[in-house]
């Protein structure tokens, strides 16, 4: 890992406690709406240049389709979650509960990948993923009382931006080319 | 490959192409250097810099890979490492953005390795080294480009090693691990490579990172998944591959020396190896991390005398205590200008073929360097 890529995921893991930050501190819709933006925006940016990667360059390669199915799930979420705004807190906690668990499921789903072929390494994610599923169940549990599940929720964003910061300063192995 | 390759066999292919010792262990350090020769080191020994042949762990994981900062990693991994083979391939339905990557997919028996040889004829002993080097790499690293890309250079989990087996082969999944303390694990077929990363450009995803230090082996064969390939498995043979390597080293030190008129592709000198081909086989099947003790004791097997142990800064002081004119005189100045004068015809050769992701070469990169 470059120090150019340490530093950008160590910036979005302090965007994410940001948002963690700004849920707990304004409870209401407002709060909510601003966080809703952020991620609608990030995640439009995210699936578009994964759409143009796709055309331009991965369409050749091997397994590059994954690229652009990722591309239009992300982008298709980014529409969605522009169109949550004024949908009342119950709703939205829920969506942005799915999100987590989502990442969650994900995190397993390659820690299992990992475990596979590679050595070492996937227990990290694995636990990372078990964890982020247990916090959107308990989000779940309390969802009626909302100001308890937007807690539990940002302590989620906030753990999960804690392991994007010990990640990024993971050693990471480098293939010395002779 | 590693210094067993660089430094011992090249040592016994220039013996056996007819160098002296001395010459042949001038080309074989030369050839070495190829791998030592940073900007660190460069700096240390006050050298031009341009002069750099590889790129230290170090000065990559802090390499920029924004467009300029890619032109100079190409500008080393592809000159040195990982020559073209087809600058002007074509693939259809593909952009430009990716035909430019495509064409910089390394291999043997290019116009490129001609020319690589065809440039060290009539140069110090230096250029021959470098262009042993390239040549030999030109096998070793087929199938990787040397610029970060991840639609050329990734793999995925379809790795097996191939066991010789009767009438065929045994296959074995390979795992792979991040750990670079830990060296590979031959027995079980585990080896280290680099990560996978979803960013093209990544320096992660130069060269054959993504394999690990696979190619590198002579006694491995393996069956792989390349991105570039289009689902189509390759099945990499190194110990024939190392083995036209050696001879292809000496039928183009033949040439260079005047033994023969033309270089060609695809044409390799198995004569003078011939009484030493099952010895040089052995060898380059051994299943072991280096295979500097066999290819030395070869060495002094054919010439009778004891091959220096490989040391960085054999030539150092000298260098560093020339006077300024007499610097292109020294060992190291002579290798400083043979490199630059192949990184040079290289990146005019990639620039020719309206790819500029080694940038240009500017008439100022070649002074003094006679290309």
């Amino acid at each position: 890992m470059t120090l150019f890529q340490r530093i950008k995921k160590i910036l979005y893991a302090l965007l994410m406690i940001a948002a963690a930050i700004i849920l707990v501190a304004l409870p209401d819709d407002n709060a909510l709406d601003i966080v809703l933006f952020f991620v609608s925006i990030g995640f439009a940016i995210k699936g578009i240049k994964d759409i143009v990667f796709y055309f331009v360059m991965a369409r050749h390669m091997v397994g590059g389709k994954m690229i652009l199915f990722q591309g239009v799930v992300v982008f298709d979420f980014a529409m969605f979650t522009g169109t949550l705004t004024g949908v009342p807190q119950f709703y939205v906690m829920i969506y942005l509960i799915s999100i987590h668990a989502f990442s969650g499921v994900i995190e397993v789903l390659r820690a299992r990948e990992s475990r596979r072929t590679v050595d070492g390494f996937w227990l990290m994610k694995m636990s990372h993923g078990i964890i982020n599923i247990i916090l959107a169940l308990m989000c779940i549990i309390y969802i009626r009382d909302t100001s308890t599940a937007v807690t539990i929720y940002s302590a989620g964003l906030i753990y999960s931006a804690i392991m994007r910061i010990i990640s990024a300063f993971r050693r990471t192995s480098f293939i010395l080319i002779e | 490959m590693q210094m067993d390759f660089h430094y011992y066999a090249t040592y016994c292919a220039a013996f056996l192409a007819g160098y002296s010792h001395e010459e042949s262990l001038d080309i074989a350090y030369s050839a070495q250097f190829v791998d030592e020769c940073s900007r660190t080191l460069l700096a240390k020994i006050k050298g031009p810099l341009r002069a750099a042949t590889t790129q230290l762990q170090l000065e990559m994981m802090d390499a920029r890979t924004d467009p300029v900062g890619r032109q100079d990693i190409t500008r080393i991994w592809s000159s040195f490492h990982f020559l073209p083979r087809d600058l002007y391939a074509s693939k259809p339905h593909c952009s430009r953005l990716y035909l430019n990557k495509y064409r910089l997919i390394c291999g043997p028996n290019g116009d490129l390795a001609v020319k690589t040889v065809e440039l060290a004829k009539g140069r110090p002993l230096q250029s021959v080294g470098i262009a042993m080097h390239v040549l030999a790499d030109t096998w070793a690293h087929a199938n990787f480009a040397g610029t970060p890309s991840l639609v050329i250079n990734n793999t995925n989990h379809v790795f097996y090693e191939l066991f010789p087996e009767e009438d065929g082969f045994r296959e074995k999944l390979i795992t792979f691990r991040h750990t670079t303390s830990t060296p590979d694990d031959l027995e079980n077929s585990i080896y280290t490579n680099s990560l996978y990363q979803r960013n093209e450009n990544t320096i992660m995803n130069l060269g054959h990172g993504r394999a690990g230090h696979l190619p590198d082996y002579s006694f491995v064969r393996y069956r792989y998944l390349p991105a570039w390939g289009d689902y189509g498995e390759i099945i990499k043979d190194n110990p024939s591959d190392y083995m036209k390597a050696f001879t292809q080293m000496i039928r183009a030190m033949k040439y260079i020396r005047g033994e023969e008129k033309v270089f060609e592709k695809d044409v390799y000198d198995t004569e003078a190896s011939g009484p030493w081909r099952d010895r040089i086989r052995e060898t380059i099947e051994k299943r072991q991390l280096s295979a500097c003790d066999d290819w030395r004791a070869l060495g002094e097997e054919l010439s009778g005398h004891t091959i220096d142990v490989f040391s960085t800064d054999r030539y150092f002081e000298e260098y560093m205590q020339s006077s300024k004119d007499e610097k292109d005189e020294t060992f190291l100045g002579r290798f400083i200008l043979g490199a630059i004068a192949h990184k040079g015809m290289v990146i005019s050769e990639i620039q020719r073929s309206k790819n500029m992701l080694a940038g240009v070469a500017r008439a100022g990169f070649f002074k003094r360097s006679g290309a």
